[in-house]
């Protein structure tokens, strides 16, 4: 036992000196200085201050564009708005009172609003010409609204979308649009109370336009498919008389027909004739038609109290009085 | 020293006095004026013309108290009939416009129905009270209605009626307007002309036989009170009837008649079912004068917001009032609005009000309650009871 220790310390000395140094706690021959307690966190100067490096900015590239330049090519897409490279002096930006505002440099301003600096009137045109060599030649017979209208009543609307990113589908794409004059389906009366009923809120009033938006589908030819079969549907549907709707009665019509009503033969009672033969009847069915039809209001009631008047023949209240308010 | 300065006081209070005086006669001389401008003394609406409008007219107190006795003018206004101590009149344009109408027609023509409307207190039933007024002093046969509503929304009593199969009889209503009508019409009821054209059989044992008098029917519809809404519908067809024949000339004159209209009344049926207008057996009398399928006469009456439920009462237009089956029931009809006072009206009406004393004068009020007001007469009279 005695000499398996001795043999493990002489073995101990014959290893390297350095890892032997690295393993032992015990100081190194040279003693080491013992280190002063920093208690005032005065600086050590042994640090060097480290030197910023400074950027070098070019002049901006405005300086050395010639004034025929070509700007499509300078600008050629939509792109936020740089003031290196617009040749402009733009301000904009609040200050105070009486100072200018900011110029283009550092101008967030500038840089937050859209610009169309990629769309200048020439490069639409190049782009047009450009474009000119896909498009066919437009019929020469078209040459009037009336005729469009008339040879192509239905007018189909979708969007295309261009992306630089990773998809290039957009969801909006299968939108498809479907407007046409209700005047072109060439329905009768009956059909046409029917078109509006089953239409509903698409109807405009005004300008006598159905518009029909399919979304529905995950196509846009689907869509285009679905538009197709609901104007073929609406037409047909409308046009058919099924047996509930000879059932209609007064209190369904949409609008007041003064021939259908009670105030006629009360009318024809009390002239005891027909009331065609009725002198001043038109501006009384009128008057009643429009109080029905237009609703209750002062001016629809004054009208027809006027009607009456001359209905009956009687004196109206302004021949009474010329009272000033 | 001490008489002269006396001398000269006194020479002065002389003076000022003699100031005074004239002072005071000049102002009495003004308020005499503004008497004239607000009141006139025509008290027959029959020569009331656009001359008088915006003017106060007094009904004399013994047509008052024939036409009015049993209700007819509103209860507020009412009430300040005693305190003004007469009944004050305004002749305004509807009023004006309908008597100017019932003068030029063609009484052998069917009969012209006007219906009067406006929003609430603008003053239908006191338009109605003076074309009342009108008729009553050119011989016309009265048919006043006071207020349907009192029928439809506040019945005394119901029971179910004898002669019709599911109707509602209201007795003591019926008997009530029976004795309104004869008051109404004493004089003109008189006549031994107005004989009834059938025998009536009230029962076994009761008949009115053919050829007695108005008065004995309405006499008989009061004493016996279980026929007296029956006895209505018969006065009713008589009255057409001696109308056509030229006997007597009408005016049916109803107040509220939307309420004949309205489904939602206060009478009850036995297990608390509601019964509609057109159930009640008296509605069957108006509606019948209201028709035009007769001569001689002519009808007035009014639509009110007041007289259907308050849930209901969205607008004043006579179409919504009368609603399909109203409308057409009057159609052709003169439709004649009752608006609230112009400046005129409201400056007599405050001038009559100062004469009464019923008001303090002060600087400024006239401008400040027509503003409060907003015009409406009703609003005016409950604005005042605090000036």
């Amino acid at each position: 036992m005695l000499n398996l220790t001795r043999n493990l310390e002489l073995s101990f000395r014959k290893i390297d000196k350095p890892l032997y140094k690295a393993y032992c706690n015990a100081s190194q021959g040279k003693h080491d200085e013992f280190k002063a307690l920093n208690i005032r966190n005065v600086k050590d100067h042994s640090h060097s201050k480290r030197s910023v490096k400074k950027t070098q900015v070019l002049p901006p590239r405005t300086n050395q564009m010639a004034v025929d330049q070509d700007w499509g090519s300078v600008w050629p897409g939509p792109r936020s708005f740089h003031p290196a490279t617009v040749p402009l002096p733009i301000r904009q930006g609040y200050t105070e009172k009486g100072a200018p505002p900011p110029d283009k440099y550092a101008n967030a301003e500038l840089m937050k609003i859209p610009n169309f600096l990629h769309l200048t009137p020439p490069v639409i045109k190049r782009q047009c010409e450009a474009l000119k060599q896909f498009c066919t030649p437009w019929p020469k017979a078209l040459d009037t609204m009336e005729k469009i209208n008339k040879h192509f009543p239905i007018e189909v609307t979708s969007s295309d979308y261009c992306y630089s990113g990773p998809s290039i589908r957009d969801p909006m794409a299968r939108i498809v649009t479907l407007r046409f004059n209700l005047k072109s389906l060439n329905l009768d009366d009956r059909a046409k109370d029917k078109f509006l009923r089953l239409v509903g809120d698409r109807y405009n009033k005004e300008t006598d336009l159905v518009t029909i938006v399919a979304d529905r589908c995950p196509l846009r030819k689907q869509n285009m498919d679905y538009v197709m079969y609901l104007l073929t549907a609406l037409y047909h549907e409308s046009k058919k008389i099924e047996p509930w709707e000879e059932l209609k009665s007064q209190a369904d019509m949409e609008y007041y027909d003064w021939t259908k009503h009670a105030s006629k033969t009360n009318v024809e009672d009390i002239f005891k004739c027909k009331f065609e033969e009725i002198p001043g009847i038109d501006k009384f069915s009128d008057a009643v038609s429009e109080y029905m039809n237009e609703g209750e209001n002062e001016y629809t009631i004054k009208k027809y109290g006027e009607a009456v008047r001359t209905l009956l023949q009687l004196p109206f209240s302004k021949e009474i009085t010329n009272k000033p308010l | 020293m001490l008489n002269v300065t006396a001398k000269l006081l006194l020479r002065s209070t002389f003076h000022k006095s003699i100031q005074i005086r004239l002072v005071a006669a000049t102002a009495e001389a003004h308020h005499e004026q503004i008497l004239q401008s607000f009141r006139t003394p025509v008290t027959n609406p029959t020569e009331h013309n656009s001359d008088h409008l915006a003017r106060l007219y007094s009904i004399p107190k013994e047509d008052k108290t024939v036409l009015f006795q049993h209700g007819g003018l509103p209860k507020i206004f009412a009430t300040h009939i005693k305190t003004f101590n007469e009944t004050c009149l305004m002749v305004r344009e509807p009023a004006l416009d309908i008597i100017n109408c019932l003068k030029t027609i063609d009484y052998n023509k069917p009969v012209v129905r006007f219906v009067l409307y406006g929003q609430k207190g603008t003053g239908k039933s006191l338009s109605l009270a003076h074309i009342i007024h009108y008729a009553y002093l050119n011989d016309y046969l009265i048919v006043h209605v006071p207020w349907v509503g009192n029928w439809m929304r506040r019945p005394k009593d119901n029971s179910n009626s004898e002669t019709k199969q599911g109707f509602m009889d209201l007795n003591i209503d019926a008997a009530a307007w029976l004795l309104h009508f004869k008051t109404q019409n004493a004089k003109l009821l008189k006549n031994p002309d107005l004989k009834i054209s059938r025998e009536i059989h009230w029962t076994k044992r009761e008949t009115t036989p053919k050829d007695s008098t108005l008065t004995e029917l309405i006499e008989h519809g009061i004493n016996r009170i279980r026929f007296a809404s029956n006895c209505i519908n018969i006065l009713a067809e008589e009255i057409k009837l001696l109308s056509c024949a030229g006997l007597c000339k009408t005016l049916v004159a109803i107040d509220g008649f939307n309420a004949f209209f309205y489904p939602k009344t206060r009478v009850f049926a036995d297990r608390r079912e509601i019964v509609p207008p057109n159930r009640i057996t008296l509605t069957e009398g108006f509606l019948n004068l209201t028709k035009f399928d007769w001569k001689n006469a002519a009808v007035v009456v009014t639509v009110d917001e007041l007289v259907i439920a308050a849930e209901d009462q969205t607008s004043h237009l006579p179409r919504y009032l009368l609603g399909k089956t109203g409308f057409e029931h009057l159609d052709p009809f003169i439709p004649v609005e009752v608006t609230g006072f112009s400046k005129k009206e409201h400056q007599s009406i405050m001038d009559y009000f100062r004469e009464r004393k019923w008001i303090q004068p002060y600087q400024g009020i006239d401008e400040e309650l027509y503003f409060l007001s907003n015009g409406n007469p009703f609003y005016l009279l409950d604005l005042v009871k605090s000036y």
